[in-house]
């Protein structure tokens, strides 16, 4: 039997499904939910429950700045991100990894939202969003929260969201003062790869070229994304160079807990996470 | 569940259902077969169509979400007899082998050049990034769009 | 295309394929692109379990569903239930035992495919697991579990043993001897158009199947007796497929299909496999373990060969015996070698089922014999290039199993142009630029590819090319295109032949009622042996052409005529007339030339392997430029040379398209492809976890081709569809070992093998 697909124009037309149809299938991209459904074998008898497509809720999609925030509201495709300016100048770390996800129509159809939402130890756009401290809102029919992308992502595949929730966007503070952005994916090949192994990076670097302050975030090698305020201590404050970087891998491979799967063995993730902070030498003398 | 779009060019409204997947709709239902599937889950990029002159893979869209969309798919590409410049290129440098990634592959390249006009080599390599073809090693499929690209500004 | 500038066919001369035009529109009609007014659609339930003994197959749950037409079991094939070309193991439905997880257990045919998916989930099976066998060592020893319980040599489908000289025993009298294991893993097809077809029985009762096969012929002569049905009452037609590659080589689809046509009661049938189905039930390419030892003398020349081959085949014989001896005929590569000791086992398992790729068991081998050419190569201090000029095989010289070369051998020349080549000049400066962090390495590999079918089996193609009444060239060709071209160069032939250009062609696909018996679109044979039968017809047409003409030119003699575009000229007059006119003068019968080639064949020596020794080789010699990322392994190739003996290149477009497309596929041999089986299971079983190129893992190529001439070729060309597949995994395995000092010894080279071995290398030169 067919399902249902329905196509809300807006936010009170979203609150209105919710009401009815308290059982439902949210997609936005259809880039994971589609293929997730195609393994699936159809029942035989029953009605499915419904899909509901966000693409058409303009109140979901777009980027806007408050208060010297940036808002990237949920389905904002990834091509859309990419092409922002106030995104190419502020963080330029995240235009970096979208230009590393999927493929060109994976980026035009796939969005931000929808790769937070589904949480995967190996989600692209994680691991900047993490180094650049970003906030996720989350919003039903009469109330929103903000709060800490950290603790939205649970676990692989599972994130804060309450019954009636959606996630409306991502706030990111504008001003920063990092001005090394580095992001390094692992993958089998160079285009439509999932990561072994993954590195955001925001330096401040001062003419010296002395840590100042350093933010980092590794994905793939740890049920959600792997950060370490010990390591980021150990490093703010040295210079960038390769005895510093090489002192701090221990640490790095303690924070880390990756697993073998059909791409990469756990052992094989651990190092080369790892081996990704020396990548940083190459802003020594930039 | 009634949709209308416009379908290479011309009104067009269907009665489907709604949670049909666009490449099947397009090809069992509308008799377009030059969108070709090859994997069902957007990691070949055969499917390949343009939706508001836009890549995107109709395996992983539903019919409903065409409703008041323009479509252009590979029959839709050159007028009458004249081949489309990028056909035109396809053809004549070679980048046509057992042809089955061709119609996603052109809808691409159409999608690449009408955003970057001039494109490098490696943005061309990176353009086509979604589309697996298994015959050609893709070099002359750049090729062809390097052409296209030139026999446009010309 | 463009019409009204017509220029004709030219042999050497790059040309449009025929078939770009309506491929590029989207118009080109594949076997998956058939449907109707009313159809059904069939699909297969299979095994998902390596091996078992099965007992019953509960088909009424499936069969009570709404929308299902029918559940067939084994108990519904009325034939033999067998298929394999040559051992005719291989059920249809599987009826007594499960070999491997792809194993179809039954076939369903309902009106939808929703229909169809809910029914197959509804089919269970009741089955006596059994321990299965998935390594080739552990298969050959005492006490394996049998995969066929019936075969005469137990998990051994087939020895192969060659050996010349003193054999193993000339070791002694070498200076320097080097070793290796070397382990090649199943590669998939891949191809983009997974398996299809539409079948239905016409108003005669005759089965018509439309579908996605490399061999028509042969697939009717196999479908016959397996579904019980008389051969004439089956039709095979294939469309252009999208890609094979070998993967389409045999039955897979076709009796399936077949099956379910004749249950449907007069209904077409339409099955099309998604793509798990595909990879789970495809054949692969054998893996091979190989164990290698040359021996050298000081000078740098090959004197001793020893081989020890394993070959995978998996749950069924299949071509695998014949894959493997094509290998071992072809593991010395292109050198003398004057004493040799080759053998090789063919080995059933539970792993998947092996079968034809591209390369056909050469690729294999030639990834074992390429490095340890280099590993001498370095004991001896002689430059890799240098080793192979001295030791390459030249017309009159012995290969390694000992036949003589009495056609053309170009490996010399081949060589020497790489030589010359500014990718080899330039090396050594592009290796010192490597940058912090990275290591650059520079490797080549030589490779010989035989064409055609071995010695006993006839090899031979018959043309068929009609004029029709509107003056136009009708070409039957029986020998399908996958998408090599093969079809676009019989026009190009006989377009250059017949002054013509190709608008005039129509290429008729191969169709067992149309078009005539030429054997299988595979061995790098298609445009060698078609087009050799065709020149014969084509010589036959003219000439009736030329002289129907004589009554439209008063007076003259047929050789003052001759064939312009679209028409027929006087040499000398002005006048012209329209091949059409012409046309009109011919009788119905007049207007076909059929003709009959068979191609040349080994006579003496014909025990000395397997089902005999092939002559004809063409060979390449490859280069690459391949950096390493030391700190994630990471290897990439940046540059890529093939040097060629093709013979005579008839379309040089059509060439380097075999060419580079065969590249692209070894890299992805070379560097990520990887049909991972464990335990009868695999989890790379799509296009997101098994790992084929895309366009940013493929640098740009550069291919020359050397000139040479095959002189029992069509124009002097000799086949080349399958050569250039097996030069990247040694050329890339040297280029890593050049830039980092490792060896890996098997592929996929991913960037994880290069790490552990980096780690590896690391450990061992620490001081204890």
């Amino acid at each position: 039997m067919a399902r249902e697909v329905l196509l809300p124009r807006t936010l009170d037309d979203l609150w209105e499904i919710f009401h009815a149809e308290p059982e439902l299938h949210l997609y936005a991209g259809g880039t994971d939910l589609l293929v997730k459904l195609r393994s699936q074998p159809p029942l035989p008898s029953g009605s499915p429950s419904p899909l509901v497509c966000l693409e058409r809720i303009d109140g979901l999609k777009g980027i806007y700045e408050e208060d010297g925030l940036v808002c990237i509201r949920a389905c904002t495709t990834h091509s859309e991100i990419m092409k922002d300016p106030v995104i190419r100048q502020h963080f330029p770390v995240l235009t970096k990894v979208l230009s590393l996800l999927g493929s060109p129509h994976i980026r035009n159809m796939g969005t931000i939202g929808g790769n937070i939402c589904t949480a995967s130890p190996a989600g692209d756009t994680l691991t900047p969003l993490y180094t650049l401290g970003a906030s996720v809102e989350a919003r039903s029919c009469d109330s929103g929260r903000l709060m800490p992308l950290k603790s939205f992502i649970l676990g692989p595949g599972s994130v804060a969201l309450q019954q009636g929730e959606i996630l409306y966007g991502i706030w990111i503070k504008k001003d920063h003062d990092f001005n090394i952005h580095h992001f390094e994916k692992i993958g089998q090949r160079k285009a439509l790869a999932i990561a072994i192994a993954s590195m955001a990076a925001l330096i401040k670097l001062s003419g010296e070229g002395t840590i100042e302050k350093i933010r980092l975030a590794w994905g793939s090698v740890a049920p959600t994304v792997a950060v370490s305020h010990t390591i980021e201590d150990a490093l703010t404050g040295k210079p960038l160079t390769e005895n510093v970087l090489r002192d701090a891998m221990p640490l790095v491979t303690d924070a880390l807990s990756p697993i073998d799967d059909v791409r990469a063995s756990a052992g094989y993730r651990r190092r080369v996470a790892t081996n990704l902070l020396l990548r940083l030498l190459q802003y020594k003398d930039a | 569940m009634k949709i209308s779009f416009v379908l290479n060019g011309k009104k067009k409204t269907t009665d489907v259902e709604p949670d049909m997947r666009v490449i099947d709709l397009l090809r069992e239902h509308l008799h377009l077969t030059g969108t070709k599937e090859g994997c069902g889950s957007g990691e070949c990029g055969a499917c390949a169509i343009l939706v508001d002159g836009e890549s995107r893979l109709s395996c992983l869209m539903l019919a409903a979400q065409l409703e008041g969309k323009k479509i252009t798919t590979i029959e839709g590409l050159s007028k009458g007899k004249r081949l489309h410049p990028v056909q035109k290129a396809f053809v004549e440098n070679g980048a046509v082998q057992c042809g089955f990634c061709t119609p996603g592959m052109v809808m691409t390249s159409v999608d690449i050049l009408s955003r970057n006009p001039d494109p490098s080599r490696d943005e061309i390599r990176e353009g086509i990034s979604g589309n697996l073809c298994r015959c050609t090693g893709y070099q002359k499929i750049v090729d062809a769009i390097e052409y296209a690209a030139k026999d446009k500004n010309r | 295309m463009k019409r009204g500038k017509q220029v004709p066919f030219r042999i050497g001369t790059t040309t449009p394929r025929c078939d770009a035009c309506t491929k590029v529109t989207g118009q080109e009609k594949y076997a998956a692109d058939y449907y109707g007014d009313h159809f059904f659609w069939a699909g297969v339930k299979r095994a998902g379990t390596p091996h078992g003994k099965l007992l019953k197959v509960n088909t009424e749950d499936a069969k009570r569903l709404k929308g299902v037409v029918a559940v067939l079991t084994s108990e519904d094939v009325a034939g033999s239930n067998r298929v394999g070309i040559i051992r005719g193991d291989q059920p249809v439905l599987a009826d007594k035992k499960i070999c491997y997880a792809g194993d179809p257990l039954a076939l369903v045919i309902a009106e939808n495919k929703e229909a169809l998916q809910a029914a197959v989930g509804f089919i269970t099976f009741d089955h006596e697991p059994l321990p299965g066998v998935f390594d080739v060592e552990e298969a050959l020893k005492k006490g394996a579990p049998l995969v066929h319980e019936d075969s005469p040599e137990g998990n051994l489908l087939r020895l192969v043993s060659v050996e010349t000289g003193k054999g193993a025993s000339a070791f002694d009298e070498c200076d320097v001897i080097v070793e290796g294991v070397f382990q090649t893993p199943f590669q998939e097809h891949a191809y983009l158009e997974t398996e299809a077809g539409w079948a239905y029985l016409d108003d005669s009762e005759q089965l018509v199947v439309v579908t996605t096969t490399q061999t028509p012929f042969r697939d009717r002569n196999e479908m016959a007796p397996a579904l019980g049905i008389d051969v004439e009452k089956i039709r095979v037609i294939v469309p252009y497929l999208g890609g094979a590659f070998g993967g389409k080589d045999g039955i897979a689809i076709q009796c399936l299909l077949g099956l379910a046509a004749l249950h449907t009661g007069g209904v077409p049938v339409k099955m099309w496999w998604g793509r798990e189905e595909s990879f789970l039930a495809s054949t692969k390419r054998l893996s091979a373990r190989m164990r290698y030892r040359l021996g050298v003398k000081r000078d740098g020349t090959f004197h001793a060969l020893e081989c020890r081959a394993y070959f995978d085949t998996g749950a069924y014989a299949g071509l695998g015996e014949t894959v493997m001896t094509l290998g071992l005929e072809h593991a010395g590569s292109a050198y003398r070698i004057p004493n040799v000791s080759i053998e090789g086992s063919c080995v059933y398992t539970n792993n998947t089922v092996g079968g034809p790729f591209r390369g056909f068991g050469v690729t294999q081998v030639t990834a074992a014999m390429e490095q340890v050419i280099d590993m001498a190569a370095q004991r001896l201090s002689i430059d890799p290039l240098a080793i192979r000029r001295s030791n390459a095989l030249e017309k009159g010289d012995k290969n390694c199993i000992g036949v003589t070369l009495t056609h053309s051998t170009g490996i010399k020349k081949c060589l020497a142009a790489l030589s010359e080549h500014p990718l080899w000049r330039e090396k050594e400066g592009w290796k010192m630029k490597a940058e912090q962090f990275k290591k650059r390495g520079v490797g080549i590999a030589c490779m010989a590819h035989a064409m055609g079918y071995p010695a006993v089996v006839p090899d031979f193609a018959n043309a068929k090319i009609e004029f029709t009444g509107e003056g136009r060239f009708r070409i039957y060709a029986g020998i399908v295109d996958m998408g090599q071209g093969n079809t676009s160069t019989y026009a190009h032939i006989a377009g250059a032949m017949l002054g013509q250009d190709t608008s005039v062609f129509e290429l008729v696909q191969p169709d067992t009622e149309r078009t005539l018996p030429s054997g299988s679109s595979s061995a790098s044979r298609t445009t060698y042996v078609y087009g050799n039968a065709l020149i014969i017809a084509v010589e036959d047409l003219k000439k009736r052409i030329l002289d129907k003409a004589l009554h439209l030119f008063c007076s003259a003699q047929a050789e003052e005529l001759m064939l312009v575009p679209g028409g027929i000229r006087h040499r000398e007059g002005k006048k012209k007339v329209s091949l059409r006119k012409v046309a009109g003068l011919f009788d119905e019968p007049e207007r076909t030339c059929t003709a009959h080639f068979r191609s040349p064949a080994a006579t003496e020596m014909l025990d000395r392997i397997y089902l005999g020794p092939h002559i004809i080789f063409s060979y390449a010699a490859h280069l690459s430029y391949v950096e390493i990322d030391m700190l994630t392994g990471c290897a990439e190739v940046i540059g890529y040379l093939a040097v060629t003996d093709a013979g005579n290149v008839i379309n040089p477009q059509a060439y380097e398209q075999q060419i580079q497309g065969g590249i692209a596929q070894g890299i992805g041999f070379a560097l990520s492809e990887d049909y991972k089986v464990a335990n009868g299971h695999t989890d790379t079983n799509n296009l997101a976890t098994y790992i084929i190129p895309t366009a940013m893992d493929v640098p740009d190529m550069m291919s020359v081709a050397v000139d040479n001439v095959e002189e029992t070729g069509p124009f002097g060309m000799k086949g080349i569809g399958e050569i250039s597949i097996s030069g990247p995994v040694p050329a890339i395995a040297n280029a890593v070992a050049d830039a980092c000092g490792i060896r890996i010894g098997r592929n996929p080279i991913t960037a994880e093998n290069i790490f552990q071995a980096l780690q590896k290398q690391d450990d061992q030169e620490k001081p204890r």
